[in-house]
C-alpha cells in the first residue's frame, strides 16, 4: 500500500498501488485507468464487501462520492474512495451493471454517506441499489417519471403531475391516536433554513425525536448543463452558481483543477498566486457570511453581529469586484490560469486589500467579544449539535465541520494545489465537535486565509514585470481522449468540492459529476439534532453552513 | 392629590357616580391616546432608528425629516393589507386574542401615577391595591398569547403559545416577589404612596442629594426586577415565545393586517407598561429635577424601551429549557432570598 505523497506525478499511485486482486478475491474483475488514482472494477453483487475490505484493511475510510453513468452497453457506478489521513491515495471502485436491468449492491450499510449518494444516482441515472435502506428519489419530486440522466430518457415527456396525485407530504407521518409526538414541517419556507430546505421533523414536546432533510427544491441540473458546455469556455461560469454565497472562485477552482488534470494543462506560477489569493478572499467572504448567519440563528434576529459580518463581507466583495469585475458570479478562472491580471493601477488594489487585512484582526476581536465570549452564546452552543469524529467520517463530512470534529483534513495541505504548499499557514482543528467549535474553526480560518492573502500580496508586488503570465497556452478547442476519467477535488468554503469528468472524445464532457461538500455535510444533520431541542436543531443546521444551491446543484 | 378623573370631574362640574364614570372615560381616552402615540407611532420608528444605530446602519431617512413620515406610510401599509384568517382557526378566540393583549397593557396604565403636567396630576385612579392590580391585568397578556397560539390552528403558533405560558409563569413569580420586597419598605400597595415615599433624600454627597428611590435602596431587587421584566415582555434574551428562526413567529405566525398591528401594538404597550412599573416602583415614578413630572416619567419608560432594544441587538436568545431553568432555579430562589432579607432588615432596623 502506497503512502508516498507525490503531488507532482499523481498518476504514479496507479503503478505503486495495492494488489487489489488478492485483496478483493473473486469480487475483482480488473483494473480501470484513472488520471490520478487507482481504478478497480468489481462485481455488482459484492460492492458492500469490497468497500468494507477497502475501508477496514486498506484504510480507505472516506467515500467522497458515488458517480453513476450510463454507457451504450452498461450502467456504471463509481465509488470514489480516499483516505482522511492522505487524500492523495485514491481508489475508484467501478461497478458495471447490465444495461437492461441495472442492479447493484448498495454500500450504504458500510458508509452512511453512500445512502444519499446512491439515492441521487438512482434518481438521476436509474441504477437500482439492492439492500439500500431507503431507495427513493432525492433531488427530483417523488412523482417524477423516468431518470433524466439515462440515455433513453424522453426529454419531451411532460412532467406535470396534477395536484390530486401529488403525494401528501404528511401522509406517512399522520398522527396516530395514541402518539404523543407531533410532526412538524420546518421549511421549505422558514426563517432558519438558509434557502429552500425542508426538514421533516417529529417533535416530542420541544425535543426533536426524528428529523429528515428533504432536499431538491433548488435542483437546477447543474451537472447536465455542464455536460452541454465546452471545456474551454462554457462550463466555467456554472461553478459560481453552486455555492453562490461568495465562494464562487473556490468552486471555479474545482472545475479548473479537474479539467486541467484531465487535459494535462500547466498553470503558470504567477496565475497560481493570483488564484490562491482570490480563492482565499472568497473563503473569508464565505466564512464571514457563515458566522453572521449562524449568529442570526442563535440571536434570532438581524442583530448587530449579523450586520457586522455583512459589513466586513462587503469590503471583500468590493475587492473581488475590482479584481474580477463581478460581485458574486466571478467567472474569473480560465483553464490554464485566470482571465486577467490585477486591475491597474496595481498599487491601488494592493492598498485596498492591505487596508482590509490590517483592519481584520480588530474586526475579529469584535466578533469574539460579541459572540464567542458571550456567556449566553456559549450556553447555547457548547456541547450542542455534537458530531463525533468517527460519525463524521462515516458521513463523509469535510471542511470546517470535519475540522471542528477533530479530523485533520484539509485538501489545501494534504492534496496540494495552487500555491498553498509554498506559503506559511496552518490547518485549524478543534476537538469540541459541537456548534461552538464549528464557529471557532471558521473564525480562525479567516485569520489563516488572511495570512495566505498577505503572503500572496507580497509575492505579487515583487513579481518581475516581464514574467506575469496569467494564462498558459491552451488550445481553443479542448478534446481530451475518449474514456479518460478523473476525479479531483479542492478545499472549497464548505469542504471537499470534487469533480468527476469522463471525456468522450468531444469538446464536451461525457459525464460531469459534482461532489458537493454541503450535500454530505447536511446528511449528518439528524446525528447532530436528534434528541436535542428545536433551537439546537436550528443551531446545528446553521453551524453546518449549507448552501442549498450546492446541495441541490 | 386629586386623580386625573377627579380633576376632570371638577373642571366640568360632573357629579355623582355617572359623572365620575364620564370623567374617567374622558381621562382614559386622553391617556390612551398618549400611550398609543408612544407605542404605535413613535415606537416602531424609534425601534428602527435604535436598532440601526446598534447595527451600523442608517434606517429610514427618506420620507420626511429623519424618516418620521414613514410612520404614516407604515400605518397605511399595515392597515391596507388583507386580513387572512386560516382555515380551521377557532374564530372568537382568534379574533379576541390581539385585542385582549393590547387591552391588558392599557388597563395597567389606569393606576400608574404618570406625574403632573401643568399642575394636572395624570393618574386615572389610585386604588389602595394598585400594585396588585397592575400585575393582575398585565398577566392577562399570557392568556391572549395562548389564545392566539391555540386558535391559529398552526403548530408553530401552538409551540409559541405554550412557550409563552411556560415563560410567563416562570417569571411572573420572581417579578411579583421582587415588587413585594418594595412593599415591605413602603407598607402599602397604593402606587401614589409608593412614589411619595421615594421622594425622601437617601443621602447627600457633595451637595448632590440622592433620593430614596428603591433602585438605590435595594439595587439587587432592581436588577432582579429588570431581568424578570425582560422575560415578562418577551424580549431578548427571553424572546422565545416569538423566536423567529426557530418557530417562525410563534403565536403571531398566522396573524396579518390589523390583527398583526394589534399584536405588535400590544407588545409595545407591554414594554412601556413594564417600564412604567419599573419606574414607579424603583425609580421614583415621575420624580426628577427641573422638568415636569410627566416628562421625567416619559424619559424613564423610554429608557426601559431603549434597554429592551439594546438587549435585542446584543444578546443571544436562551433555549426554552435553559430559560425555565434560569427562572425556577435561579430567579425564584434569588427573589425569595431578597424578600426574606428585606423582611429581616425592615423588621430589625426600621
Amino acid at each position: 500500500m502506497s503512502t508516498q505523497k507525490d503531488p507532482d506525478d499523481e498518476a504514479t499511485d496507479a503503478e505503486t498501488g495495492t494488489d487489489y486482486e488478492s485483496l478483493l478475491g473473486d469480487a475483482y474483475l480488473g483494473d480501470d485507468e484513472f488520471v490520478n488514482g487507482d481504478g478497480v472494477v468489481v462485481r455488482a453483487d459484492a460492492v458492500a464487501d469490497v468497500v468494507q475490505t477497502l475501508r477496514d484493511e486498506a484504510g480507505y475510510d472516506h467515500l467522497s462520492a458515488v458517480t453513476a453513468q450510463q454507457y451504450e452497453d452498461r450502467y456504471e457506478s463509481i465509488y470514489h474512495l480516499k483516505r482522511y489521513d492522505d487524500p492523495t491515495d485514491r481508489v475508484n471502485v467501478v461497478v458495471p451493471t447490465a444495461a437492461s436491468d441495472p442492479r447493484s449492491q448498495s454500500a450504504a450499510n458500510v458508509f452512511r454517506t453512500a445512502d444519499w449518494h446512491e439515492r441521487e444516482a438512482y434518481d438521476l441515472v436509474g441504477v437500482n441499489y439492492e439492500d439500500h435502506p431507503d431507495l427513493r428519489r432525492i433531488l427530483l419530486p417523488e412523482t417524477w417519471q423516468g431518470h433524466p440522466m439515462s440515455r433513453d430518457y424522453n426529454q419531451t415527456k411532460p412532467q406535470i403531475v396534477t395536484l390530486e396525485s401529488h403525494r401528501n407530504p404528511l401522509e406517512a407521518h399522520h398522527q396516530e391516536e395514541e402518539s404523543d409526538t407531533m410532526f412538524l414541517n420546518i421549511g421549505p419556507h422558514h426563517p432558519a433554513t438558509h434557502g429552500v430546505l425542508h426538514l421533516e421533523t417529529v417533535l416530542d414536546g420541544e425535543q426533536v425525536a426524528d428529523v429528515e432533510p428533504d432536499i431538491g427544491y433548488l435542483h437546477r441540473c447543474e451537472e447536465q448543463m455542464a455536460e452541454h458546455g465546452t471545456y474551454r469556455y462554457q462550463i466555467m461560469p456554472y461553478p459560481d452558481r453552486w455555492d453562490y454565497a461568495s465562494a464562487g472562485i473556490l468552486n471555479e477552482w474545482a472545475y479548473a483543477r479537474a479539467a486541467e488534470e484531465l487535459a494535462d494543462i500547466e498553470v503558470p506560477e504567477y496565475a497560481q498566486v493570483m488564484r490562491t489569493m482570490s480563492a482565499e478572499l472568497c473563503r473569508i467572504a464565505a466564512h464571514t457570511l457563515a458566522v453572521g448567519t449562524f449568529a442570526l440563528d442563535i440571536y434570532g434576529d438581524f442583530t448587530a453581529i449579523f450586520m457586522y459580518a455583512m459589513r466586513d463581507r462587503e469590503v471583500i466583495q468590493k475587492i473581488l469586484e475590482e479584481l474580477t469585475g463581478q460581485r458574486m458570479m466571478f467567472n474569473y478562472f480560465r483553464l490554464g490560469g485566470v482571465v486577467w491580471d490585477l486591475p491597474e493601477p496595481r498599487d491601488e488594489f494592493f492598498e485596498l486589500t492591505r487596508d482590509f487585512l490590517e483592519e481584520l484582526p480588530e474586526r475579529l476581536e469584535e466578533y469574539h467579544d460579541l459572540i464567542s465570549s458571550n456567556e449566553i452564546f456559549q450556553l447555547r452552543c457548547v456541547d450542542t449539535g455534537v458530531l463525533p469524529a468517527d460519525v463524521a467520517k462515516d458521513y463523509g463530512v469535510t471542511g470546517p465541520v470535519a475540522r471542528a470534529s477533530g479530523i485533520d483534513y484539509d485538501l489545501r495541505r494534504d492534496d496540494p494545489y495552487g500555491y498553498y504548499d509554498q506559503l506559511d499557514w496552518d490547518v485549524v482543528t478543534d476537538d469540541g465537535a459541537d456548534n461552538y467549535s464549528r464557529l471557532l474553526v471558521r473564525l480562525q480560518e479567516v485569520e489563516e486565509s488572511a495570512k495566505i492573502i498577505e503572503q500572496c500580496l507580497d509575492l505579487l508586488e515583487d513579481w518581475p514585470e516581464d514574467d506575469r503570465t496569467i494564462q498558459s497556452n491552451v488550445p481553443r478547442t479542448l478534446k481530451p481522449e475518449a474514456d479518460k476519467e478523473v476525479y479531483s477535488a479542492v478545499e472549497a468554503a464548505k469542504g471537499e468540492l470534487g469533480i468527476y469528468i469522463r471525456a468522450d472524445g468531444t469538446d464536451k464532457p461525457g459525464r460531469f459529476k459534482i461532489r458537493s461538500p454541503c450535500f454530505s455535510n447536511l446528511q449528518s444533520l439528524p446525528e447532530m439534532a436528534e434528541g436535542e431541542y428545536v433551537p439546537d436543531l436550528v443551531a446545528a443546521l446553521g453551524s453546518l453552513d449549507i448552501i442549498l444551491g450546492e446541495v441541490d446543484r | 392629590m386629586a386623580t386625573f378623573t377627579d380633576t376632570i370631574a371638577s373642571t366640568f362640574g360632573l357629579e355623582g357616580p355617572g359623572g365620575v364614570f364620564i370623567a374617567g372615560f374622558i381621562g382614559a381616552a386622553i391617556i390612551g391616546t398618549v400611550l398609543l402615540l408612544f407605542s404605535a407611532v413613535a415606537g416602531p420608528w424609534a425601534k428602527r432608528k435604535i436598532t440601526a444605530a446598534f447595527t451600523d446602519r442608517i434606517a429610514v431617512n427618506r420620507v420626511g425629516p429623519f424618516g418620521l413620515l414613514i410612520i404614516v406610510a407604515d400605518a397605511v401599509r399595515l392597515m391596507s393589507k388583507e386580513l387572512v384568517i386560516p382555515e380551521g382557526a377557532d374564530r372568537p378566540a382568534f379574533d379576541l386574542a390581539p385585542a385582549l393583549l393590547a387591552a391588558s397593557a392599557l388597563l395597567g396604565f389606569a393606576v400608574i401615577p404618570m406625574g403632573s403636567l401643568f399642575g394636572v396630576n395624570l393618574q386615572l385612579a389610585d386604588p389602595e391595591t394598585g400594585l396588585v392590580y397592575v400585575f393582575a391585568v398585565s398577566s392577562i397578556a399570557t392568556i391572549a398569547l395562548v389564545m392566539g397560539g391555540y386558535a391559529s390552528a398552526n403548530k408553530y403558533s401552538l409551540l409559541g403559545g405554550l412557550r409563552a405560558v411556560a415563560q410567563n409563569i416562570a417569571y411572573e413569580i420572581p417579578l411579583v416577589l421582587t415588587a413585594a420586597s418594595v412593599v415591605l419598605f413602603t407598607g402599602t400597595l397604593q402606587l401614589s404612596e409608593i412614589v411619595a415615599q421615594q421622594t425622601e433624600p437617601l443621602l447627600s454627597v457633595a451637595g448632590v442629594t440622592i433620593p430614596a428611590w428603591f433602585a438605590f435602596v435595594n439595587p439587587f431587587a432592581f436588577v432582579l426586577f429588570l431581568a424578570a421584566n425582560m422575560a415578562e415582555v418577551g424580549r431578548n434574551p427571553f424572546d422565545i415565545p416569538e423566536a423567529p428562526t426557530e418557530i417562525v413567529a410563534g403565536y403571531q405566525t398566522e396573524y396579518s393586517s390589523i390583527y398583526f398591528v394589534l399584536f405588535y401594538l400590544g407588545e409595545f404597550l407591554h414594554i412601556f407598561l413594564g417600564g412604567a412599573i419599573a419606574a414607579t416602583v424603583f425609580l421614583g415614578g415621575p420624580a426628577g429635577p427641573v422638568l415636569p413630572g410627566f416628562i421625567w416619567f416619559t424619559i424613564k419608560i423610554w429608557a426601559f424601551f431603549l434597554l429592551t432594544q439594546w438587549a435585542r441587538s446584543a444578546i443571544p436568545r436562551v433555549r426554552i429549557d435553559q430559560l425555565i431553568e434560569i427562572g425556577w432555579k435561579g430567579m425564584l430562589v434569588l427573589s425569595f432570598a431578597n424578600l426574606i432579607l428585606t423582611a429581616v432588615i425592615v423588621g430589625a432596623f426600621l
